[in-house]
């Protein structure tokens, strides 16, 4: 989930436009990242050796991994795990803005390693996603949201959210920072209550291509029109998503959530709602808007 | 009795859910697919068609999938009927099987548990 969150973050400090980014995840699966950079991520090398094993590397035709365990940068067990492990997703989205023309690779780096400092991710870390690192990321993402009991399960139930995006729509996203609001009324969307220790209104807001792309992936079908069966494909993962967090709150809470039928609006009122959270989440067909109120 | 034989009755309010089970069914084999939107036409649909196995949601409008559970096994108490639902919880699941649920299985369902499913039901049957 780096790769979401650095999206995000790179969006923030206007280091990329949101139709960049967008472009960058849409091309991501096209792109290879260099041996030597996935030794740099993993902190295995620095900079300067990276470029010196390059050069040698070119002048005398040698796969570079080799020339690395030759200086004794690497051994042979390190360039093999580094050969088969599958590229990190914020090195391909890198590599892709890189290659789109949207940064250079030094800003890109510059960026990264601003964010990793900003987070206090080590380089180690960065590479494997765990879940602490992960926990810190979106409890920076959720700062916003005041210090309750709600706050809590609000963060588990984003971070949960993000994890079942991956799982049921793809990684191609990037969450936009999450907007607080007091009332407001959803046009087009669908909506299931929580109710229980933890009793929340949880609303999913898409219209148009955004709607079409979202149904389209989550179904596995080709959506061509946001009409009631698109509506249908998003009442359901939102179904998916909330009957998944009931799971998990009844296994770390004991508790039970009840959910009430999902359904699906053309106009839906959340004026009576004094806490209402809206994060937006950027695909590359659209704009998708979770909200969440209590 | 085998696959090919069975008459089988989705009931889950999301027309995508009706729509790839009846899918994933045909492509089983199965003779017959009925389906249901509601707890109540689940209850209605079962008495009128007498399926062979059932697979119910729990959370709909109206009745709900345990209600509904309950009473087509007071029409027929052999009746198999098997709770797909995504809230998966102990609770859920404690009364799925107290009311007399066949099995409970999680969403998302695969077409492979689908199969598994309609073996056990022909085990018992």
């Amino acid at each position: 989930m780096y790769m979401q969150f650095f999206g995000n973050y790179l969006l923030n400090q206007g280091l990329v436009s949101a139709a960049a980014l967008m472009d960058a995840l849409d091309k991501q699966a096209e792109v290879t990242v260099s041996f030597e950079a996935l030794a740099v991520n993993d902190a295995l090398v620095d900079a300067a050796q990276a470029e010196a094993a390059r050069a040698e590397a070119e002048k005398s035709g040698k796969f570079i991994g080799d020339v690395m365990v030759e200086k004794g940068f690497l051994t042979q067990e390190q360039v093999g795990a580094l050969l088969h492990a599958p590229p990190p997703g914020h090195l391909l989205l890198g590599q892709a803005l890189v290659e789109g023309g949207h940064m250079s690779a030094e800003q890109f780096e510059a960026a990264l390693s601003s964010y990793k400092n900003q987070n206090s991710i080590p380089d180690a870390d960065f590479h494997n996603v765990k879940d602490g690192v992960i926990k810190l990321l979106i409890g920076k993402f959720c700062e916003i949201i005041e210090s309750s009991e709600a706050s809590k399960y609000i963060t588990s139930y984003l971070t949960l959210l993000f994890k079942n995006l991956i799982r049921f729509v793809g990684d191609d996203f990037a969450p936009l920072e999450i907007k607080y609001l007091r009332g407001m009324v959803c046009t087009r969307c669908v909506a299931q209550k929580i109710n229980g220790k933890f009793s929340a209104v949880s609303v999913i807001d898409a219209e148009g291509d955004a709607l079409v792309g979202f149904a389209s992936r989550f179904s596995k079908e080709t959506i061509k029109a946001p009409d009631e069966y698109a509506l249908a494909c998003l009442s359901e993962f939102l179904n998916l998503h909330n009957g998944l967090y009931a799971v998990n709150f009844s296994n770390e809470e004991g508790d039970e959530l009840e959910l009430e039928p999902q359904t699906a609006y053309e106009e839906y009122d959340l004026e009576y709602m004094e806490n209402i959270y809206i994060v937006p989440v950027c695909f590359t067909f659209g704009t998708i808007n979770f909200i969440i109120s209590f | 009795m085998a696959v090919k034989e069975l008459k089988v009755l989705i009931c889950d309010d999301s027309m995508l859910i009706r729509k790839q089970m009846k899918e994933s069914l045909e492509k089983l084999g199965v003779l017959k697919v009925f389906e249901a939107g509601d707890g109540d036409k689940a209850v209605s649909k079962y008495a009128e068609t007498n399926p062979d196995v059932v697979f119910m949601d729990i959370v709909m409008p109206g009745k709900t999938g345990v209600d509904a559970l309950k009473d087509i096994k007071s029409i027929d108490p052999a009746a198999k009927v098997v709770i797909v639902s995504s809230a998966g919880t102990k609770g859920n699941l404690k009364e799925a099987i107290t009311a007399g649920a066949f099995d409970f299985v999680q969403k998302p369902i695969e077409e492979d548990v689908l199969l598994k499913m309609l073996e056990k039901a022909i085990k018992k049957a």
